[in-house]
Parts: C-alpha cells; sequence; structure tokens
C-alpha cells in the first residue's frame, strides 16, 4: 500500500523520503514537494538478516529499522532521513549509509536536547536551514517562502483536526482502532489527503457538551509508538479505551499552541541583547520562526529531554481533562528516553492516587499472553475501584523492575 | 451431605502448568477440588474435569462456574477473570485481612496489595523472562539432581548460603554449575538460589506497608526453605494461605457465588 | 562557611597527607608480616611482570582527592561533572570537581552495582539502562558509597559528547539536589562538524562561563582559563605518551593497568596534582620500556581492546589472558582522553575547546571510529582485538558487529566480541564469558603453531 502511494506522489514530481521517529520538521519537507514516509520499526520479527548486525540489546525500533533498510525494502524512496531521537537511532543514522545497508541520499536532522536557551534557539534556525540546503540537492530546486507559509498554514490544519479528534475522543463514535489506523495514516500520506480523511473523520464528533458516546473506562496512555495495534482490541474486549494519548508518534506531535510568525520580533530582540551574535537582517515576516517555535512549544517529549517537571505538568493536566480512570505506561524494551521518564511519572501519578499499569514491549507482531492478562487485571482493577466509588489509592505496575507504591490499601470501603 | 457443604459455586484456574478447581458452600467453604497436570487442550480437560468435581459435589449444570488462569477463556459457559483479581479475593477469603499477596507461581509471580474491602488495590507481575519465578528453581535444582520434594530439606542441611548472583535463569544455570565444580556444598548452593529468588521476588514487591499481613499462594509456597528465605528478604513474617495451590480457584468461585 | 573552608583546606594540605602516610607504613607492614610468616595472599607474580611502582601514588592522589571532597561542600563550590565535560571552564572559578562515572567505576570495582542499584530499581529504573546512572542514583539516594561520603553540588555539569544518557541523569541528580544544570549539547558528527554545530557549542560554553561564575561567586580573567587550557593539556599529552610506551615489545604495561590509572586525566583534569602524577608514571614506563621490564611475564599475542572495561571483573580477566600470554597494549576508552584534547589550544580558548569536546571518538561516526581502531592495531602491532559489548553503553557499542568484520577483512585482526556490562555483575554470565575467551586465545594457537 506505501509503495503504491509513494510511486503514486513519485508521478507527480515530488520525492520521497523515509523518516525515522521522532520529530522533524515536516512542513519544511511538504514545502519541498517531498513526501515523508515514517519508519516506525516495522513491527514484528527484524526482516533479513542484517538485524544481526546491532546487538539484542538495542530496541528493536533500530534494529528493525537496519533490516528492513539493508533488505531493500525501502528502495522505492529516495533518501531516508534520520532525525537526532537518540544514541540508538544516532547509531544508526552511520551504521546504515557508512558500513552498508543503505546507499541513497541520507539526512541527519539533530534536535537540540535539554531546555530552551539562546544558543538552542539559534542552533535550530541554523539546522533547518541546512536541512533545507540538502534536500534542495535532492530536489533540485530550493525552498520558496511561500512554499513554506502555505506548508505551515496545512499542517496547523492538520494538527488542528488531529488535536479535535483526540480531545473530543470521548465524543468521537470510532473505536481507538479506527482512530489509531486513521492518524497512523499521516505517517506516510501526502498531508493534504491526510487532512482530507481527518475532515470526514471529525463529522464523526458529537456536538461539544452532548453526552459521550464512549462508556467503556476511560483509559490514558503514554508511550512511544502504538505497536502492537491489536493492544487496543485488548483493551476494548478487556472494556476500557484510550481517552487520552501520549505516544511520542502520536499525541506528542499534535501541536495545540497556535505559533505565528510574530515572534520573530521577540526572537530579535533576544538576538540584539547577545553582542557576538549580531541580528541577521530579515524579513518581518519570516516563517522559519514559526518552525523554530513549533519545536520548542509541541508537546514535552521525553526525546528532547527537556524540563521534567513540565512533561508531568502536561501529563497530569491531559489526564485530568479527559477525566480518565487509569494511566497505561507502554514503551518500548530498551528505550532509555521513555525508561528514564518512568519513575518519576509512577511516583507523580500514584501521588495523585491514579492506577498505573506498566507495559513493556518489542514491537511484537501481538501482545502476549502475559501482557494481555495484565490489561485485563488492570481494566478489572479499575472498573472494580470506579464502582466502589470515586478516588482509590493505588498506583499498578506490572513490571518486574520496581515501581513507586502508594497508599498501603486501595479500597476506601 | 449437610445444608452448609451444599455446592453453590464452582471455580477453574486454568494455569499454565497445573489445572485446578474447587467447589465451595454458601460460606465459602471449599467442599470438593481437584489438581491435575495441565493439558494442551484445556477446553477438553476442563469439560472433563468440571464433569467429574460437579458429580463430586453434588453440583448440578445450574451452579454457576467461574474460571480464571491463563486458560479462563477457553473454559466454556463460565465468567471469566484474571488471577489477579481472583487470588486477592480467594486469600482475603481465607486469611480475612488485608495485606499483601506473593504467588509465586511456574511462569509468573505476582505481587497483589489486597485492599480492606478484599479488592485488588495494586499489583506487579515478573517480566517475560523467568528469573522470579518457579521455573527458576526448577531448572536449576534439576541441574544439581536435587528432587524437588528433598528441596527444604536440603536448604535446612546447609550451615551457610553460597552466594548466587545472577538471577537470570541462564546464567544462574552456568554459575551454579561453576560453583559445584569449585567444589562448593550442593545444600549451600540450594540455600543460595532461594536467597536469589526471594530477592527477586522482594524488587517486585518493592516498598511493603507495615500494616496489613504478608501471605503467599502458588505451588512454591509449599515450599518452607522459599517461605524462609522471602520472609529473610522482605524482614516480615510470611503467612502461608491454606490451600495455596487453590487460592486462584477459591477467587473464581466466590466471583460467581450467587 | 569559613570553619568548613578550614577544615577543608587542613585536610587536603595536612591532615589528609598524614593520613596517607600512616596508611602507607600499615600496607608496609602488613607486607613485611607477610613476607616473614609467609602467610596471606602470594604476592602478585606470574603471570604479570613487575607491579607498576606508581600504583602506589595513584592510589594516594585519588584517595586524597576523594577524602579532601568530604570536606568541600560549604568550603568551596562542588560540581559534579561527566567524563566528557569541558571542565577547563569550570577550574578558574574554583570548583571542587566529582565525576560520578569515576565513582560508578569505583563501585563496579567494589561490586557494589547490584545493592545500589536495586535502590532505585524499586523507584521504577529499569534494569536496562546504564549501570553507572543506576548506581549513581542508587547512591544518591541511600547514602552508601566506597568514598565514605560525596560532597554535594552546587552545580551539576553534563555534556553529550559521550551519550544522552548522561543528560537524563543529571536531570534526575538535579531534581534530587535542586541544583542548576548547566549542558553543553555536541551535535554527533558525521563526517565533518558543520558550521553551525561548532557555533552552537561555543555559544553555549559561552552561556556556561557565565553560569559557573554566578554559582561559584568567581569571576574568571581571561588569563585564568588560558592558564588551566595550558595545564590541561599538557596533560592530556603526558598521558598521551604514557599510553604510547604500549608500542613497545614486550609493553611495559597492560591495557588493564591503564583503565587504572586513567582516573586522573578523567576527574583531575586540569589541575597540576594530575600532571605531577603522570610526570611520574611516564617516567616509571619509559624506565621500564628502556630496561624490557614488560606488563605480563610473557607476552605472546598483542591485543586491543574496545569500549569501557568490565570494572568488576578486571582482575579475573586480566590474570586470564596473561597467562596465556595475551597482553592488551592499547584500548580505544583510554586513548580517548588522550586524543581529542590535543587540539585544545590556550591561546583560543572557547574555539579549541568547541574542536576538542566534539571531536571526541563517542561523537563521532563509525568510519571515523574504524579508521582510529586501524591505527592504532598498526601503530601498537596487535594482532587481536576484544570488543566488550557493552549492554550498559549502547553509543560505544553500536557498530562493533561490522567494526569486527572490517577490522577481520582489512587488517587480518582477530577479533572477539564479549557481551558484559562495565558495571552490573548481574548482567554478564562469567562461564561463557570465561569460555569464550579460552576459545578465542586457542584460535591463535591453532592458526601460528608455535
Amino acid at each position: 500500500m506505501r509503495r503504491a502511494i509513494i510511486r503514486e506522489q513519485q508521478a507527480r514530481g515530488r520525492k520521497a523520503v523515509a523518516v525515522l521517529p521522532v520529530h522533524y520538521p515536516k512542513p519544511l519537507l511538504t514545502a519541498m514537494d517531498i513526501l515523508a514516509v515514517e519508519l516506525w520499526g516495522p513491527p514484528g520479527p527484524p526482516r533479513g538478516p542484517d538485524a544481526g548486525r546491532l546487538q539484542a540489546y538495542v530496541c528493536a525500533v533500530a534494529r528493525n529499522a537496519l533490516a528492513f533498510l539493508a533488505a531493500g525494502h525501502a528502495d522505492v524512496v529516495d533518501g531516508v532521513l534520520f532525525p537526532h531521537t537518540c544514541d540508538s537511532i544516532q547509531g544508526l543514522a552511520t551504521l546504515a549509509p557508512d558500513f552498508g545497508g543503505w546507499g541513497k541520499p541520507c539526512f541527519r536532522y539533530i534536535q537540540p536536547k535539554g531546555e530552551e536557551r539562546p544558543s538552542s534557539r539559534a542552533f535550530v534556525r541554523a539546522e533547518l536551514e541546512s536541512l533545507a540546503a540538502e534536500l534542495a540537492v535532492l530536489t533540485g530546486k530550493s525552498l520558496e517562502t511561500a512554499a513554506l507559509r502555505r506548508a505551515l498554514e496545512l499542517h496547523t490544519e492538520i494538527d488542528r483536526l488531529r488535536a479535535a479528534l483526540l480531545d473530543g475522543r470521548a465524543r468521537l463514535a470510532m473505536t481507538d482502532r479506527e482512530l489509531y489506523g486513521l492518524l497512523r495514516r499521516g505517517e506516510f500520506l501526502w498531508p493534504e489527503d491526510h487532512l482530507q480523511e481527518l475532515k470526514a473523520a471529525t463529522g464523526r464528533l458529537a456536538a461539544e457538551g452532548s453526552a459521550p458516546v464512549q462508556t467503556d473506562l476511560p483509559i490514558m496512555i503514554t508511550g512511544y509508538v502504538p505497536e502492537p495495534m491489536t493492544l487496543f482490541d485488548h483493551l476494548r474486549a478487556a472494556g476500557a479505551y484510550v481517552a487520552a494519548d501520549d505516544y511520542a508518534g502520536i499525541g506528542r506531535r499534535v501541536l495545540r499552541v497556535p505559533v505565528g510568525e510574530d515572534d520573530v520580533v521577540s526572537e530579535r530582540s533576544e538576538r540584539s541583547a547577545r553582542p557576538e551574535a549580531p541580528p541577521r537582517p530579515r524579513p518581518v515576516s519570516d516563517p522559519f520562526v514559526a518552525l523554530v517555535r513549533q519545536s520548542f512549544e509541541a508537546p514535552p517529549c521525553s526525546t528532547r529531554s527537556a524540563n521534567q517537571d513540565r512533561r508531568l505538568e502536561y501529563l497530569v493536566g491531559l489526564y485530568r481533562r479527559s477525566r480518565c480512570a487509569g494511566l497505561v505506561v507502554h514503551v518500548p524494551k530498551f528505550c532509555e528516553p521513555e525508561l528514564f521518564d518512568v519513575p518519576a511519572i509512577r511516583a507523580r501519578f500514584a501521588a495523585e492516587g491514579v492506577p498505573l499499569l506498566y507495559l513493556e514491549g518489542e514491537l511484537e507482531a501481538d501482545l502476549s499472553a502475559q501482557a494481555q492478562t495484565r490489561i485485563d487485571a488492570f481494566c478489572e482493577m479499575v472498573a472494580a475501584q470506579r464502582r466502589r466509588g470515586g478516588r482509590a489509592a493505588g498506583g499498578t505496575r506490572g513490571g518486574a523492575t520496581g515501581g513507586t507504591r502508594s497508599g498501603a490499601t486501595g479500597g476506601e470501603a | 451431605m449437610s445444608d452448609a457443604a451444599k455446592a453453590v459455586a464452582l471455580g477453574v484456574d486454568a494455569g499454565s502448568t497445573t489445572w485446578k478447581a474447587v467447589a465451595i458452600d454458601a460460606t465459602g467453604a471449599i467442599v470438593a477440588s481437584l489438581v491435575e497436570p495441565a493439558e494442551p487442550r484445556i477446553g477438553a480437560q476442563t469439560e472433563r474435569a468440571v464433569a467429574v468435581l460437579r458429580t463430586q459435589a453434588g453440583a448440578d449444570a445450574a451452579v454457576p462456574l467461574g474460571a480464571t488462569g491463563y486458560g479462563r477463556k477457553r473454559v466454556a459457559a463460565a465468567r471469566s477473570l484474571t488471577e489477579i483479581t481472583c487470588h486477592a479475593r480467594g486469600a482475603f477469603a481465607r486469611m480475612r485481612r488485608p495485606g499483601v499477596l506473593i504467588d509465586v507461581g511456574g511462569q509468573d509471580t505476582k505481587v497483589i496489595r489486597i485492599g480492606a474491602a478484599g479488592d485488588v488495590a495494586d499489583f506487579s507481575m515478573n517480566d517475560k523472562c523467568a528469573a522470579g519465578t518457579g521455573r527458576f528453581l526448577e531448572v536449576i535444582l534439576g541441574r544439581l539432581h536435587v528432587p524437588l520434594g528433598e528441596v527444604a530439606a536440603f536448604a535446612a542441611r546447609a550451615e551457610r548460603s553460597v552466594l548466587v548472583s545472577s538471577t537470570c535463569t541462564v546464567f544462574a544455570e552456568s554459575e551454579v554449575v561453576s560453583l559445584v565444580a569449585e567444589g562448593q556444598p550442593v545444600e549451600g548452593i540450594v540455600k543460595g538460589l532461594h536467597a536469589a529468588l526471594a530477592s527477586r521476588v522482594a524488587a517486585l514487591a518493592g516498598t511493603m506497608p507495615q500494616d496489613g499481613g504478608v501471605f503467599m499462594s502458588g505451588g512454591v509456597a509449599l515450599n518452607p526453605a522459599m517461605v524462609e528465605a522471602l520472609a529473610g528478604a522482605l524482614g516480615r513474617r510470611v503467612e502461608i494461605v491454606p490451600d495455596p495451590q487453590l487460592v486462584g480457584a477459591l477467587g473464581a468461585a466466590l466471583a460467581v457465588r450467587p | 562557611m569559613i570553619t568548613r573552608r578550614v577544615q577543608y583546606e587542613l585536610i587536603a594540605r595536612a591532615a589528609g597527607p598524614l593520613l596517607m602516610t600512616i596508611n602507607r607504613w600499615q600496607g608496609d607492614l602488613k607486607r613485611a608480616v607477610r613476607r616473614v610468616t609467609g602467610r596471606g595472599p602470594a604476592r602478585k607474580a606470574a603471570p604479570f611482570g613487575p607491579p607498576l611502582e606508581s600504583t602506589r601514588k595513584l592510589k594516594d592522589l585519588m584517595t586524597m582527592h576523594y577524602l579532601t571532597g568530604r570536606y568541600a561542600d560549604g568550603a568551596v563550590p562542588v560540581a559534579w561533572v561527566t567524563s566528557g565535560f569541558p571542565v577547563e571552564i569550570l577550574r578558574p572559578s574554583g570548583f571542587f570537581t566529582v565525576y560520578p562515572e569515576n565513582h560508578g567505576a569505583v563501585c563496579a570495582v567494589r561490586r557494589m552495582v547490584p545493592e545500589l542499584s536495586e535502590a532505585v530499581e524499586k523507584q521504577g529504573y529499569s534494569r536496562d539502562l546504564c549501570a553507572y546512572a543506576r548506581c549513581d542514583l542508587g547512591s544518591v539516594v541511600t547514602g552508601k558509597t566506597p568514598a565514605g561520603r560525596l560532597p554535594r553540588p552546587d552545580l551539576l555539569a553534563c555534556c553529550t559528547n559521550i551519550c544522552q544518557t548522561v543528560l537524563y541523569w543529571y536531570r534526575a541528580l538535579a531534581e534530587h539536589f535542586k541544583v542548576p544544570l548547566v549542558l553543553v549539547d555536541t551535535p554527533f558528527v558525521y563526517g565533518e562538524a558543520k558550521p553551525h554545530h561548532l557555533q552552537y557549542v561555543r555559544d553555549q560554553l559561552h552561556e556556561l562561563r557565565t553560569v559557573a561564575e554566578r554559582v561559584s561567586g568567581n569571576h574568571v580573567a581571561p588569563e585564568e582559563l588560558e592558564e588551566i587550557l595550558k595545564v590541561s593539556l599538557a596533560g592530556t599529552r603526558l598521558w598521551d605518551a604514557c599510553l604510547k610506551t604500549g608500542r613497545t615489545k614486550p609493553s611495559p604495561w597492560t591495557g588493564f593497568d591503564s583503565f587504572i590509572h586513567l582516573a586522573p586525566i578523567v576527574s583531575m583534569r586540569g589541575t597540576e596534582e594530575c600532571n605531577a602524577y603522570y610526570r611520574i608514571l611516564l617516567d616509571e614506563l619509559q624506565d621500564r620500556a628502556r630496561r624490557g621490564v614488560p606488563g605480563i611475564a610473557n607476552e605472546r599475542v598483542r591485543l586491543l581492546w574496545d569500549n569501557l572495561p568490565i570494572w568488576f571483573n578486571l582482575r579475573e580477566l586480566a590474570t586470564l589472558l596473561a597467562e596465556h600470554g595475551f597482553n592488551f597494549v592499547c584500548t580505544t576508552y583510554t586513548n580517548a582522553w588522550a586524543e581529542a584534547g590535543g587540539l585544545i589550544d590556550p591561546a583560543d580558548p572557547e574555539g579549541s575547546a568547541t574542536r576538542a569536546y566534539i571531536h571526541v571518538i563517542l561523537n563521532r561516526d563509525l568510519p571515523n571510529k574504524l579508521r582510529t581502531m586501524k591505527r592504532m592495531c598498526t601503530e601498537y602491532d596487535v594482532q587481536g582485538a576484544i570488543l566488550h559489548s557493552d549492554r550498559s553503553c549502547k553509543p560505544y557499542s553500536i557498530g562493533q558487529i561490522d567494526l569486527k568484520d572490517r577490522l577481520a577483512q582489512e587488517l587480518g585482526i582477530k577479533a572477539l566480541i564479549l557481551e558484559a556490562c562495565h558495571a552490573d555483575q548481574r548482567a554478564y554470565a562469567s562461564e561463557q564469558g570465561e569460555m569464550r575467551i579460552r576459545a578465542f586465545m586457542e584460535s591463535f594457537d591453532q592458526a601460528t603453531p608455535s
């Protein structure tokens, strides 16, 4: 299916670039007539012998991607873009192109780590311009400001609709499987086509203020990528649905703060405050500024390793707003960025009296029987706590490696 | 059969290694039970064995059936609940107070916090590997040629515990082989293995609440050496739930009791 | 504050050295008793060469360092620093520096990592995370440390040129201690560093100077920084010279010795004490090289080691190899502190520090790593390599399977991949590991019958 879509876009004169997780300046690619096709693994056992070129303790996302690229499964695209997400993808970005596995053009997009600082702001801008220049070599035409502006508008509209579907989840007459299927088509569709599908889906949203159409247990999920998708079938069978999403690949990429080009003023004043970096003269209205702002205004993500308090506040806010009854933490095994945030998430949600289920995965084709049991038991527990009315204390964990415990006894009889 | 002993509900725990079932009366007491090795065809085994149990307990087809364990969804005409919920109910019915229940099974180890109402307040399970499960002991004791029935006697004879640092089943196996080669006494190694497993289970349990009891269920609870090692690792007295193997099935029966 | 300072100075200048001397007398006494009575552990004889005399001075230096550290907080500003951090920028502000990675190595040698790690595994830290991070956080939570006590930081200084992990780790430390965290984020170098990548690091070094001055309350004159950079450059060159004595046949020391003697250049870089120590070590190594005193008794096969050491198994591994005449004469790990630091130019502090710290081996692509390994194989004339595939260090381990094949194809180097962890013995199967190493050693004898 993806291959056909890529070919169709290429027939229209566009280029296609495979993109590894997580964050990258998609409007820039759209503006340059480049179709982004995201490579989250893919799930299932690694395809081809090259998976063995990475040790088994490297996450499945990186291992599977190497096997996939090296086996030629991505030969239809014109290049690969490696965002600088973590040490493993950073290593993959030299292993595949330099030691075999990928022979076509290769791009890297380095996102600054840590909190926003004057230095990192200036860096993002320079990195974006550098990436645009490299991509221009691939497309044979340079980036046009007007095209970038149009692309920013298009993606703002896409984000608005994605946010509407996610934030109005309780009023949306779709199963999780359907909703995630739709949202994940954004990983490979040409953005305008994705927009049309999103528009159609908003028709299934009941009016704001009307009674919720979802009556199952509302659960929040945080994690990296919703794989395997059968997770949602198991949740549904256990009587729950995802009322709030914080997957790195889904909710964390939906920009909810509108960023405009006006920010150029504040950036200019900041620059001029630093004598060693005199402001370069720019037109007052500059779409690049919006792109820079986007990378700092997106929902907090573990892979940016910025302020943890901000992330926790965001998660708790999302949880409360969505009136959830429990939290599922679903992370890939060996994923350092995600794993390092888990203790703080446990502690914070335990303090809130929120039941929590910890699930670790390796992009397997389906959940193990044990994982299914955990989901069932978690839903049974949350449902029982709800029946007894209100807030029962107790966070639940399903991992072998410790976690913060909340109060000793859960039920307030 | 007296009125009090009349079976009002049945419970099946279709586990990965053993198949267990109980029949209970209106007071929740067990009036009949069955324990068999698990067969690959869970549905067929359940159909046959439940019929036996119904005859034993004098329970006709109207007496409801609750099912738990990995095979719970393949038990026909039963309400299914997970082992977590059922173990909590079963243990609470027997111990009659809240606490922490540790169930060391063949493939899974579960730590369940039982609330004041017998509800599940919190739970945790081991990850995919067998490090914290009964399987860990089974594999390595097999390596040492220690019969399962004599484990406790072996450990009791040990003058001191030999430190086994690996909790990974595969690593520990080779570590144990080399300890034997070094001439370490088997008794001490057996004791050390229990300590290693207990520390893994204790890590799973996290920080223990000071109030409430610490209970143990599952087949491994029948091994006194393990109970002792666990008590040592947790620094708490560990009470064995009566009929530890039947706790899950009891909970399943209680869940459907009219 | 003033009493604290007096106490600190007293320990650093008088009481510490005195204690060290007493300690040494006691050590000498014990050894003398052993010699006379013939009891106690046998003195290290075969398969090693005569032990390095400098090791004792190293112990004194590091013990003093940790001892002084106990009294540092409240007396002088304290910074906890990653091993690849441009520490030279902090030194002129008078920071006492603690290296949690070095501390982690000490914990690992003492086999304390499982105990410390379990303390934070209970909080939800996965065992799949870096063992240094786990054990350091565990040490902070429990207060347990083989150093007696670590001084509380006023500043956390983190540079991502060795991994992203350090940022997650230090962020947790910042949360615990409620102190500022300064970050030097170094874009990974694919091929050549891009100008705006260098500019980004340079901007951050500038930001760092401001924070360091604010936290310490000490304003730094440019010539003070220049002076530190000179000292640091000299230290790097001394360390480089020490390592290069390994080119002599037989090598006057072993790679395992170099792991131990690495501590000062990691955690005291930019200080005179560090350089003074390496002058002593270099003198001894050069003297041994001249006189043909070997690191191991019978050096038959020379090896390269890649990645961090397996700290908790260092002695066992070294002995096993030495018994069969195998010696590590070079390691990519110890070489890392001899290489990029050479780019420091006191005349251009920020520019050269930027270049030096962005170009460390772990922040560069695999072709660079392969070039470095091949160069070392040639210069040190090695026949084999052990690549420690370190579960706890993904950035160092990714690519090793290809590197192994390339060393074999391009230089005929026999290489072994040894899966372990640098600090957590629970993740290492010593039996399997030993068997693999034996098989690896046997393969040399089959190839070249003697």
